[in-house]
């Protein structure tokens, strides 16, 4: 008990009468009066202490909490043994020490808390800019597509090359940007396809090399036999860090040449190198040039231009591979940046490249819902399908496009996805409870986010703007069945008729443009009535609805809907076949 | 003189001890000091003509590293849940907290505080998140001062009824 007294401890011991008595000297900062009155804590532990007392099995003492009071922190200790012995200790070393070490994790928590949430509101800013420009930048680039596909001179077609190159290397630019915001927020993931490693270096080579060979550089590359080239991974993302090595590269050099070497290492990842004879990198700046927005020299900025984050989202994929990157470099005599990536070998046959044919549409003169509020992207789509024969009913909200779906059948819905009134994904939702027709939805949002809500709306497809014109027909051909044919059953007796009263109604077609050209709305009135009365008693159902449209729409002189009408006409005597 | 005792819970750096320093001392410090343990405070209060010793047990906001001891909770009159409205986290905690209060200790008196008022327009917590569970809520700034003897007293009448 002295021992314990010397080394500073309040030592108590539990009287016959229950109370605790001071068995020791009272150290100076012990309060007068009863220990429990004193010490408003024990009424938590005591409890605990006499269980402890009466059962301590291994232990030799029960250490309570840290409590705080007047100031000062204390911690209570019950002690095993023959007597019921109660320590209180004045533990300032002990709460400090304790304190530091609390204080610290929650410092580190606070602010990871406050960098997640930064974080996430930059990459939410990032989002919205994309989205801001990609939507512009999808009319731009879709038309300088179509005007490519017309009559043009020389001088014309010159120019647009320099509009459309220069409109890709803007979107380049945002897409470095989306790209760094992705990896940022942990949204990359790597594709895993089997893919030719020979072929990928080569269109690397290819692309990367245009401008390195228009500035006189050479460019060559060579792949060691001991690679494997028939390789499983991510061939877009390996492209796209080689792309970013070959622009750098050539951004640098101005004499010389460009080597690309891959090599295999010996810890089976394959080594990739891409050298240039340039003006080098400070050794003081070799390790910081793959860091954000790091340029070797600020001034390159200006110079050389570039966001900065090449190198940086370089650096992401590669540690995604399982790979490293690093820089070695003499200044006046060239770089060489290597990295390592880790790829599985392929086994069995190579699968077969697939032909870069031009896309049509499979099915013909399909009716087609398209959503979009932005009159440019409308006017894009609708170029995009204007040799397909299709009928496309637009609409410019998700609310209007639910009415029209209500009104009739269609192949195929394309629907934006962010509009006013009603947006894609509320209206992709009303429209599929209503049936299985297939809906495309485009976004600007290149986020996985955007993309799983759109599937989880009910969307068949989901594409990135900007959207190419053979991205958008791939995607119809994808989910629209070739149904260029309609078969019609029609009674035996009726047979010999039916293709004379066919024959009567394609002539119709011809006499209803006229009519409406010059605005005869008597002559569609009075057609639309006939094949009203007589298309079903012949056992075609959708002449007499698109007769008893035409009827209503001229006395209303509706002229888009007449039109429509027509091309709807046109098109189903196009497909009708008797079986 | 009656005693009451109530304790403080909540997640760590939500304010529990700058709502008792303001309460009891009307003092408000920037610094922040992670409580270890429990902090004992004593008040002495009036309610109407009734006169009353709080004894605030302030606990130590739980963490990663340690749960809150719920026997710490025992002889308590009522407790105080503190959430801190910048972060929604903090208001899940206390819904935690206090679930796990109840299971162990049955029903007592709380009352729902959302501190850093002050920062209003920084708040994640939503009004709807806080109002569909129904429980008494009071938004106090320990900073500003705003809302906290209201909250006290409130919670000490209904201590008394």
């Amino acid at each position: 008990m002295n021992l314990l007294a010397a080394l500073g401890y309040a030592v108590f011991e539990r009287a016959a009468d229950s109370s605790f008595q001071l068995a020791g000297p009272a150290p100076d900062w012990l309060p007068a009066g009863p220990i429990e009155e004193a010490f408003p804590f024990l009424e938590v532990f005591l409890p605990d202490a006499e269980e402890f007392w009466v059962n301590p099995g291994n232990r030799k003492s029960l250490y309570s909490d840290l409590w705080a009071q007047n100031e000062l922190h204390f911690c209570a200790i019950a002690v095993a043994g023959d007597k019921k012995v109660l320590l209180i200790e004045c533990a300032e070393p002990r709460f400090q020490q304790t304190q530091n070490f609390v204080q610290y994790a929650h410092e580190v928590s606070l602010a990871r808390d406050q960098i997640a949430k930064l974080t996430q509101a930059k990459s939410e800013f990032l989002a919205r800019m994309s989205h801001e420009i990609r939507t512009p930048m999808n009319a731009l680039l879709g038309m300088v597509e179509l005007l490519s596909e017309t009559p043009l001179n020389d001088e014309q077609r010159q120019y647009l090359r320099v509009f459309q190159r220069a409109g890709d290397n803007l979107l380049n630019v945002i897409n470095d940007i989306l790209d760094f915001s992705k990896v940022e927020a942990g949204q990359i993931e790597l594709e895993n396809i089997e893919f030719d490693l020979a072929q990928v270096i080569e269109e690397a080579i290819e692309i990367g090399g245009v401008r390195a060979r228009s500035k006189g550089l050479e460019v060559s590359s060579r792949i060691q036999p001991d690679v494997p080239t028939r390789l499983i991974g991510d061939p877009g993302r390996l492209r796209q860090i080689l792309l970013n090595l070959l622009g750098n590269a050539t951004k640098f050099t101005d004499h010389g040449k460009l080597t690309v070497l891959v090599e295999s290492d010996k810890q089976g990842l394959l080594h990739f190198s891409v050298s240039d004879t340039g003006i080098g990198i400070p050794a003081d700046r070799l390790a910081t040039i793959f860091e954000s927005f790091s340029q070797a020299d600020v001034s390159t900025t200006r110079k050389y231009g570039g966001t900065g984050l090449g190198l940086a989202i370089s650096k992401r994929f590669v540690e995604l591979m399982g790979g490293r990157i690093w820089a070695e470099s003499t200044v006046g005599a060239g770089s060489t940046i290597h990295f390592t990536a880790r790829f599985a070998v392929a086994e069995g046959p190579a699968q077969k490249p697939t032909e870069n044919a031009p896309v049509v549409l499979n099915a013909r003169a399909l009716r087609i819902l398209l959503a979009d509020d932005s009159e440019e992207n409308r006017f894009l789509i609708r170029g995009y399908l204007k040799d397909s024969g299709s009928i496309i009913d637009e609409v410019e909200n998700g609310a209007q496009a639910v009415e029209q779906f209500k009104q009739r059948a269609y192949d195929v819905v394309l629907m934006d996805a962010e509009m006013p009134v009603m947006d894609g994904y509320s209206a992709t939702r009303q429209i599929r409870a209503l049936g299985a027709t297939p809906i495309v939805l485009l976004t600007a949002h290149a986020f996985k986010e955007a993309k799983a809500r759109s599937y989880e709306a009910g969307g068949t497809e989901h594409l990135t703007k900007p959207i190419k014109k053979a991205t958008l027909l791939e995607a119809i051909n994808k989910f629209v069945p070739i149904n260029d044919r309609i078969q019609v059953s029609v009674e035996e007796w009726l047979k010999p008729v039916v293709g004379g009263y066919l024959e009567k109604r394609r002539g119709d077609v011809q006499t209803l443009r006229e009519a409406l050209d010059c605005g005869d709305f008597d002559t569609i009135r009075t057609l639309g009535h006939q094949m009203s009365g007589t298309g079903g008693g012949y056992g075609f159902e959708p002449i007499t609805e698109i007769g008893g449209v035409l009827e209503e729409s001229a006395l209303a002189g509706d002229t888009a809907r007449i039109r429509a009408s027509i091309e709807d006409l046109d098109r189903f005597l196009s497909a009708v076949r008797l079986e | 003189m009656l005693k009451k005792k109530i304790c403080m819970v909540g997640e760590f750096g939500v304010g529990k001890t700058s709502l008792v320093r303001r309460f009891v001392d009307s003092i408000f410090d920037e610094r922040y000091l992670t409580t270890i343990g429990v902090k004992i405070d004593r008040k002495d209060v009036t309610v109407g003509s009734e006169s009353v010793t709080l004894m605030l047990w302030d606990l130590a906001g739980e963490d990663d590293l340690a749960q809150l001891n719920v026997s710490h909770l025992r002889g308590a009159s009522g407790y105080i849940l503190v959430a801190d409205g910048c972060r929604a986290a903090s208001l899940a905690k206390a819904v935690e907290l206090q679930q796990r209060i109840e299971g162990q200790l049955g029903s007592l008196p709380f009352v729902l505080v959302l501190n850093k008022a002050d920062l209003r327009d920084r708040w994640e917590v939503k009004d709807t998140a806080v109002s569909e569970r129904g429980w008494p809520t009071f938004e106090t700034s320990a900073k500003a001062g705003s809302g906290v003897e209201e909250m006290f007293q409130a919670l000490t009448k209904k201590l008394l009824q």
